[in-house]
């Protein structure tokens, strides 16, 4: 019998390690639907701050139908009095459903619920929560987190959904919607931050400047340094700061289909430096609701680095048709 | 502003769930002789009463808070030198965590909320009620430390999920049909049930010899893996909700 329990306690002994070379193995789709998993969790724990259940809340949700058509922005305005009226309740259940989705995706049997109800989920609250992201009011720019970065998790769940219409892409978005699809969206993606970086909401001398030292406030004194420092450097700066910013995102956008991987880097330095002019969400001042577009445009990006196992897999398939 | 009293209420009653059901464990297992992480469980315990007293000031002990930060100072070096330990080599007794990293940093981050909580703001509604807890100035120097632990946690929550469903076959590797069947037919293999997972299968010890794995489905099973594991989401989750108040 000792030897039983003796090899039992080695057999327990052996799962902590197995289980992080198995985490280490997982393929990496599912580990970059993790992190969705968790952007999804922490937005929903976000969404549970005391701020939310105030009367500034719905007003934020109203505040976003301005500027946008009238067809559109109607329902805005109705949604956001509805809110008003049972905030407790509505809010609550935004805040779950967030984190539900999160805890789903992480769940291997819900992830294909969990991801088609994140897109449909993150549709609505692109229209009735953040008003289009402003592409349709003329206040979009990637700096203030166009085009909304409610978006960009339907967006990703899309590229991530568990599928295999193209199995030997190069990259992990490829692989659901098919590799010239992919790139396709990367394209269309970058280039509308290309364009929005050069409309008049980012090219006003203090547009760019003045959405930094907006973020500024109720930040913790180191974050508030970096965009007071970053905002008055960009000060009457604006049509500079947009001409760069717009061919930055340009030649991430064309250059997915030259050189994958530098592209990518690229783009992971713009997404850090863009999280910082974004007050990295607005997480700190406790008002933050989602940690904005640029975590998940380096999420995205991260989908379409080239990976080995994709290689190999494309490796093998050559081999198999030989 | 009466969401964040009632929300406060439901996390501090889920945390004396989980105390009470984690004590429950303790004393289950010694009864039955069934292995269980005796430290994460004792843990839990003391965490769970810990946190239902920060967030409903109605349940608060009257320990004062030095000991707790005492308590959880040494709950932070015991799994401290448990992941140090298992970075030498592995955990040998069924009986402690094997992932004492997420431990450590719920320790932390308690020893971080009692050091803070004095400085706490509470937001009382306007009836009067007892409401969330907010730092203002005093925390916001460390507030990155508050976000990089909530992240932390709430990651751990999201690799538990990942690990929920056991018997999923997207779980089994397919590299490994012969361990994977032979971890099937162990219905009570303290390896697959010791974390409900099955790379268990993976191990040397679960495809060894057919002796081996009778040995392993003789040993008594893990004391209710899943439920131990929703214990470890639940908290993680309610301490990341604590953390992000406090940012």
């Amino acid at each position: 019998m000792s030897e039983n329990v003796a090899v039992a306690r080695v057999a327990v002994a052996r799962v902590g390690p197995a289980d992080q070379a198995r985490f280490a193995a997982l393929e990496p789709r599912r580990k970059l639907q993790l992190a969705l998993a968790l952007v999804w969790l922490l937005d929903g724990i976000l969404q549970f701050q005391p701020w939310t259940f105030s009367k500034a809340f719905p007003q934020l949700l109203a505040d976003s139908a301005q500027r946008n058509p009238a067809v559109l922005a109607a329902p805005i305005t109705w949604s956001a009095g509805l809110i008003g009226h049972h905030q407790i309740v509505l809010n609550a259940l935004f805040a779950t459903i967030q984190v539900a989705l999160g805890l789903g995706i992480a769940c291997r049997a819900s992830v294909k619920y969990a991801l088609g109800a994140s897109v449909a989920w993150s549709l609505g609250v692109w229209w009735f929560g953040e008003g289009f992201g402003g592409v349709l009011a003329g206040t979009a720019s990637p700096v203030n987190g166009a085009p909304g970065a409610v978006i960009l998790y339907a967006l990703l769940a899309v590229l991530l959904w568990p599928a295999d219409t193209d199995p030997g892409a190069p990259f992990v978005a490829g692989r659901a919607v098919g590799r010239r699809p992919a790139q396709a969206l990367w394209l269309v993606l970058w280039g509308s931050l290309a364009f929005f970086s050069l409309t008049p909401a980012s090219r006003a001398p203090q547009a760019i400047s003045g959405t930094i030292s907006d973020m500024a406030a109720g930040e913790p004194p180191w974050l508030a340094w970096i965009d007071s420092h970053a905002a008055s450097a960009l000060a009457h700066q604006g049509l500079a700061a947009s001409i760069v910013l717009a061919a930055a995102f340009a030649i991430i956008a064309a250059g997915i289909y030259a050189s994958a991987r530098s592209v990518i880097i690229v783009a992971l330095v713009m997404t850090v430096a863009l999280w910082l002019a974004q007050g990295l969400g607005g997480i700190f001042t406790g008002m933050g609701t989602d940690v904005q577009s640029a975590p998940l445009l380096a999420l995205l990006a991260l989908a379409y680095w080239p990976s080995a196992s994709a290689s190999t897999s494309t490796t093998e398939a050559v081999a198999g048709e030989a | 502003m009466g969401g964040p009293v009632w929300l406060s209420a439901i996390f501090a009653a889920m945390m004396l769930v989980v105390a009470v059901y984690c004590a429950g464990r303790l004393v289950v297992a010694r009864r039955w002789r069934r292995p269980t992480e005796l430290d994460t469980d004792g843990a839990h315990v003391v965490m769970g009463v810990a946190m239902a007293g920060m967030l409903v000031s109605g349940l608060r002990t009257p320990l004062p808070a030095g000991l707790w930060e005492g308590v959880f100072g040494v709950g932070a070096v015991w799994f401290g030198g448990q992941a140090l330990r298992a970075r030498r080599g592995p955990v040998t007794s069924p009986w402690r965590c094997l992932h004492a990293a997420p431990h450590l940093v719920e320790c932390v981050a308690m020893v971080y909320m009692f050091l803070l909580f004095p400085a706490a703001v509470v937001i009382r509604s306007a009836a009067g009620q007892m409401g969330a807890m907010a730092v203002s100035s005093a925390g916001s120097r460390f507030s990155f430390l508050a976000l990089l632990m909530a992240v932390f946690l709430l990651g751990y929550v999201i690799w538990l999920g990942d690990r929920l469903m056991p018997r999923s076959p997207a779980l089994a590797p397919a590299a490994q049909p012969p361990a994977a069947s032979v971890l099937a037919t162990m219905p009570s293999g303290a390896a697959a049930a010791a974390t409900g997972s099955a790379a268990a299968a993976t191990t040397p010890a679960a495809a060894a010899t057919p002796a081996a794995c009778h040995a392993a489905a003789l040993a008594p099973r893990y004391l209710a893996p899943r439920c131990a594991l929703l214990c470890k989401a639940a908290m993680g989750m309610t301490m990341g909700y604590m953390l992000i108040l406090m940012l």
